[in-house]
């Protein structure tokens, strides 16, 4: 027993009133035991599940707030317990499946999010490469290590982006620096179709999802702060999101920091895709000939489904993948709010690569149960973490983006223009004729020092 | 028949009762005042107080407006959508001993206070009260009944299902065997006064039911006050503020 007497309080801050309710008011019907996606690839370890936590924490604050440490004294937190519960704590992907499927109604993915920040302060988290995410991220504004000069390095020449515009798109740190496949996709079909849109360049920086997923929350106000007054500057009254974390940052956390009125609306790409198709705007030229699954990312699904409403979360990217001519969509068997989480989010990649690679695996088994040849996805870290587990698996499936699927039909030129960052992309790319399109793998050629999107 | 026995007379019983609902109340203070040491939003510094709690709670009950409210209340908390949208069998058991064991808390209640009046002859109307308990005495059953069903599914789960009998505590299994055995005492306390519903004068047994009665009765106000606050039953009251506070979870 490694008794602290002098050991730090476990809640310093972050909390709020209702969240303590929410701790009291599991019923332990274990509901969500059968939905965790970490439970589901480490059955051995029970206290990584939802219900466990929840219990743990009540017990670890009844050392100090209960009837009995009032009257007695509070008794000090054993430190290998801490340990334990913080292992345990950042053996989540903060996908929120728990919360869905919660009889309490319990809003998981923000009790998490409330625990780990005392984690941080009291010394125990974050977990593992976490640690490093602030300090690179306030560097270099993106946890690539990337020039932000750069940040616009990989759009075609034939294309001109102006700063400055009603439309803007934030195309996130992982499309910029590690697959620009995405973003080039992204901007030639808004292009294409003569869509006035405007980028931030330099001033687009990185979100602080994993930051704030992680509970290292300090880097966050300035990044949300930064972002909302770069978008607002240009003008947006609609920003155009491709990254699942990027969107879900800027429409649920960066107005919890930002002070002052937002004047612009959030929207995922498909959707706005979306509405060309259904206004007879998008012409295919290219066939795509492949059995397609749809991954729905928990970050613009069951984050964002009461924000947004499901049709946005759920059914845009859908939509656009039915159009694709000659396309043979199949459903797996777990979607939409009840999908199972691809192992990236909550800063796992990060912190436990294994547990991630596992979760990504199981993923790519439910791809592989419904005979599909690729699963889309509108998420580069749900994108990158798959590709891990199918390499790993030694499974034949592809991951591509719904808008690379897209350009592709369109018939559009993806090709990524040499840049400074060319031989650190690993994604599978299309690669399209007049009449059909073929998927590609390209192998990156050097190594990254990536600690978002991969752990080297 | 006398219910008073074993040296207890009414007065000792109502003491025994008031002093219940203080422990009972001062409980739920003592949670609320535990939930307001939070912050009341995201970026708040922490707090430490109980009408703080109240404010940040009714803040977010209400944040969607009042038929959101209304909404939850009925859907969510007195109908239990989101426990019926996962498992029809567990919305049954959890309907059951909602329903159940909040009739009869609210039956007891009343029944007390009817006792109170009969005692006394509170306005001369000890007979009238004499009558409103025999009428009291089928939604009794009916909710006690409800209760055994609700438990009895509660008990069989943690027992017969592996997957809930592999994450069952000791903490679960006390709690859940202390409402089945509240029940079944209740049950058999009725049983026992004879001329009773379903089963007749099968289990009459006039000299010991004023004890077992009384058993009931003391684990019934053991559970409630000494148990409710201070445990995993909290979450009969944690939950449904739960579900309103987050308007549903929705």
């Amino acid at each position: 027993m490694a008794d602290n007497k002098e050991s730090k309080p476990l809640l310093s801050g972050f909390m709020l009133s209702t969240q303590l309710m929410e701790v009291d008011g599991c019923t332990r019907c274990q509901e969500c035991m059968k939905w965790c996606p970490t439970f589901a690839v480490r059955p051995d370890r029970p206290g990584i599940t939802p219900l466990y936590k929840i219990a743990r924490w009540r017990e670890l604050m009844a050392k100090s707030h209960s009837l009995r440490a009032k009257v007695f004294g509070a008794k000090p937190l054993d430190e290998d317990e801490m340990k334990i519960f913080t292992e345990d704590t950042y053996s989540c992907t903060t996908c929120g499946v728990c919360g869905t499927v919660c009889e309490a109604g319990i809003r998981t993915v923000d009790l998490w999010e409330a625990m780990r920040p005392n984690l941080v302060k009291r010394g125990n988290g974050p977990w593992g490469k976490q640690a490093a995410f602030p300090t690179m991220t306030k560097a270099d504004r993106n946890p690539y290590l990337g020039k932000q000069d750069d940040r616009l390095c990989w759009v075609p020449k034939d294309i001109k982006i102006p700063q400055s515009g009603e439309i803007v798109y934030f195309a996130g740190c992982t499309a910029a620096y590690r697959q620009q496949a995405l973003a080039v996709a992204s901007v030639r079909i808004l292009s294409e179709l003569n869509v006035p849109f405007a980028m931030l360049g330099k001033e687009e920086w990185c979100c602080a999802s994993a930051m704030v997923r992680t509970g290292q929350r300090d880097v966050m106000a300035e990044h949300a702060v930064h972002n909302v007054d770069a978008l607002k500057d240009a003008g947006a009254k609609t920003v155009l999101f491709a990254c699942a974390g990027c969107l879900r940052n800027s429409e649920i956390d960066w107005p919890r920091w930002y002070e002052g009125y937002i004047p612009y609306k959030n929207m995922p790409l498909s959707v706005f895709l979306r509405e060309k198709i259904r206004k007879g705007e998008v012409k295919y030229k290219v066939p795509i000939k492949y059995t397609v699954t749809y991954h729905d990312p928990c970050h613009n699904g069951r984050h964002l489904m009461h924000d947004m409403g499901k049709d946005w979360a759920f059914e845009a990217p859908r939509d656009c993948i039915a159009t694709l001519p000659e396309v043979k969509f199949k459903e797996m068997v777990r979607n939409r709010a009840l999908q199972r989480c691809c192992g990236a989010g909550g800063g796992l990649k990060a912190g436990m690569p294994d547990l991630a690679l596992d979760c990504a695996k199981a993923r790519v088994k439910d791809g592989e149960e419904v005979s599909a040849e690729i699963i889309a996805s509108t998420c580069p870290f749900c994108r990158r973490n798959i590709m891990d587990g199918r390499n790993d698996a030694k499974s034949n499936i592809k991951v591509l983006d719904v808008v690379e699927l897209m350009a592709a039909a369109m018939g559009l030129d993806t090709t990524i223009p040499e840049n400074p960052y060319t031989k650190y992309q690993e994604q599978d790319v299309l690669v399209c004729g007049p009449t059909t399109c073929a998927v590609e793998t390209v192998e990156r050629k050097a190594p990254g020092k990536d600690l978002v999107g991969e752990a080297e | 028949m006398a219910f008073y026995t074993l040296g207890l007379t009414f007065n000792l019983v109502i003491l025994l009762t008031v002093i219940v609902l203080v422990v009972w109340i001062y409980g739920i203070y003592f949670n609320f005042k535990k939930w307001g040491l939070g912050s009341t939003g995201y970026r708040d510094e922490l707090r430490d107080s109980f009408w703080l709690f109240l404010a940040t709670w009714i803040h977010e009950a209400f944040k969607d407006g009042i038929w959101v409210f209304l909404r939850t209340l009925i859907l969510d908390v007195l109908l239990l959508r989101r426990t019926l949208a996962r498992s029809p069998v567990r919305w049954v058991m959890h309907l059951s001993m909602f329903y159940g064991f909040l009739t009869l808390a609210a039956l007891s209640g009343l029944g007390l206070m009817i006792d109170i009046v009969e005692h006394f002859n509170l306005l001369g109307l000890a007979q009238q009260a004499e009558v409103a308990k025999e009428i009291m005495a089928l939604p009794f059953d009916i909710f006690g009944y409800l209760l055994l069903i609700g438990s009895t599914i509660a008990v069989f789960r943690r027992i017969f299902l592996k997957s809930v009998r592999d994450n069952t505590s000791a903490y679960d299994a006390f709690l859940i065997g202390a409402v089945f055995l509240i029940t079944i005492t209740g049950f058999y306390a009725e049983w026992m006064r004879g001329n009773a519903f379903l089963v007749g004068n099968l289990f009459e047994n006039p000299i010991y039911a004023p004890h077992f009665a009384l058993i009931h009765t003391i684990l019934a106000l053991g559970l409630f006050a000494l148990v409710l606050p201070w445990s995993k039953y909290i979450h009969v009251i944690a939950t449904p503020l739960t579900l309103l506070a987050n308007r549903g979870g929705e």
